[in-house]
């Protein structure tokens, strides 16, 4: 307790020079901007370092050399900072993605992998895939300010717009823990299919979506009632869901495919082919493309969510992972 | 060249099994190779996913559901250890099949997780064969010994393809 104390008032006295300088913190306390995303980084896990894309012509601008085979990423509210987890080196890389170089670099825990960013207080939350907790982290004083334990290898996890709860797929316990981030304390844990891995919340925050990698399926959370109100079957492996035009998008890591179905009716629309292993997805601010990492063929591809077909691609580095938000 | 796979297998018979989370850094591996003999040759040989004997490693293939997706196989290897696999889809038309592997013991094979495909592209007399395989190390936590690390798992997975492949385009340039 003492600890913590002491600790929270370091923190305190950090964060608010640092703020002075950066100004972050003032951003940070506002609504995110709404510009239209412009650029993709994408998290080269084997080739161990960040891709830049560019994605009006849909075109690599540079990649950054990141350290420990980073795998999850999640955007700063203000889309300045990206938080990467680097599993390999055990660190949260936080990178300047403005003047794109590496700002800072905070250990944490074993290994983690699931990341996402809290879009008001400044906390971002690190999901460790073997020592079974949630840490968050204050990124600006470069510590980890509170531990959550939740299910047994957390991955990915998702903030609500509201901010007030973080859900966690926890893989090897088939459940999501819902998180109270005022109290950082678990109120919830939801049993859903067999391995979930990406979790993602919707822009009204009443339902998320976690792809179940043994299962070959979604589990379709209610956040408010804590319980699945549906199951959705799609292709072998999934891997992580995004949401445009009222559908889900997911990747299917073996059946190099996105499954899409419906979100009311939850009813499947169409399996597009895609690269191989796609991983990372993630649609833009207006829902007319989602962007798609995939892993084996290096490229990040373009998917237009009306034509449901793919119309652009981007070679970026070896093993594109970008699992998390990766938009800005 | 069928010894030294032997023995590359052979050698990972000592390392104890685990059954938690896997590794953290997904590993890919790709090899090929060219051969003077026609993409319809070539898928005739290695096409059946029912018959592994154009590899060298591999003493007997017993599985079932033919070609079809879901279907079964367990490869017995001359070293004496099985690796049970299973199609995820196969399409004759691209000459390419997917599958992956469902139960090998690390000792046998050092990977978890373990996904492939082998596909053929032909240009006249000619074909390339290319084989994919995308997987975790043999150990699964952190921290790996350097028997079961990334390296060693790459190195066991390439040495599998750099054999097969090596003995796939001898056996067809030489008529077989």
């Amino acid at each position: 307790m003492r600890l913590r104390a002491h600790n929270g008032l370091m923190i305190l006295a950090a964060a608010l020079s640092a703020a002075a300088v950066s100004g972050w913190m003032t951003a940070a306390a506002e609504p995110a901007a709404v510009h239209p995303f412009t650029e993709a980084l994408v998290t080269n896990q084997t080739g161990d370092s960040l891709s830049v894309v560019s994605l009006a012509d849909m075109k690599s601008v540079a990649e950054i050399a990141i350290g420990g085979n980073p795998a999850g990423i999640a955007m700063s509210p203000d889309g300045k900072y990206a938080f990467i987890t680097s599993p390999e080196s055990k660190e949260l890389v936080v990178f300047d993605a403005d003047t794109r170089h590496v700002a800072k670099r905070i250990k944490v825990g074993e290994g983690p992998l699931g990341v996402a960013a809290h879009p008001t207080n400044g906390r971002v939350y690190v999901a460790d895939w073997y020592v079974h907790k949630i840490s968050v982290v204050d990124p600006l004083a470069g510590q980890v300010v509170a531990q959550i334990a939740v299910g047994d290898s957390p991955s990915g996890l998702a903030v609500t717009p509201d901010g007030k709860l973080l859900l966690s797929a926890d893989r090897d316990s088939n459940a999501v823990s819902i998180i109270d981030t005022a109290t950082n304390t678990r109120l919830k844990s939801v049993p859903v299919g067999k391995r979930p891995f990406g979790i993602t919340i919707d822009k009204g925050g009443r339902r998320a979506y976690a792809a179940n990698v043994a299962s070959d399926d979604v589990s379709v959370i209610d956040i408010a009632a804590g319980t699945v109100v549906g199951t959705v079957p799609v292709g072998h492996r999934p891997y992580a869901v995004a949401l445009a035009r009222g559908r889900a998008f997911v990747t299917n890591q073996y059946g190099s495919s996105l499954s899409v179905f419906d979100l009311s009716g939850l009813q499947p629309v169409k399996t597009i082919d895609i690269g191989d292993h796609p991983e990372g997805i993630m649609a833009d601010r207006t829902g007319a493309n989602i962007y798609v990492s995939c892993w084996f063929d290096n490229v990040l591809m373009r998917v237009d969510t009306e034509k449901l077909a793919v119309t652009g691609e981007a070679t970026v580095g070896d093993g594109p992972r970008a699992f998390g938000l990766f938009l800005r | 060249m069928v010894r030294a796979v032997a023995l590359a297998l052979g050698a990972l018979v000592l390392f104890p099994t685990f059954a938690s989370a896997h590794g953290p850094t997904r590993q890919k591996v790709t090899e090929t190779v060219e051969i003077n003999a026609p993409a319809d040759k070539v898928w005739g040989v290695i096409g059946n996913f029912q018959d592994m004997s154009w590899h060298p490693a591999i003493a007997k293939t017993e599985g079932t559901g033919g070609n079809d997706a879901n279907a079964t196989r367990t490869l017995t290897l001359t070293s004496g250890g099985t690796i049970a696999e299973k199609l995820i889809s196969n399409d004759p038309a691209k000459k390419i099949y997917k599958y992956e592997i469902t139960k090998v013991d690390p000792k046998v094979l050092p990977v978890n997780n373990y996904s492939s495909n082998i596909s053929v592209k032909g240009e006249g007399d000619k074909s390339t064969v290319e084989w994919k395989g995308a997987f975790y190390r043999g150990f699964m936590n952190n921290d790996p010994p350097p028997e079961l690390n990334d390296e060693a798992s790459k190195k066991a997975v390439q040495g599998v393809y750099r054999a097969g492949l090596d003995a796939l385009k001898k056996k067809l340039e030489a008529g077989g």
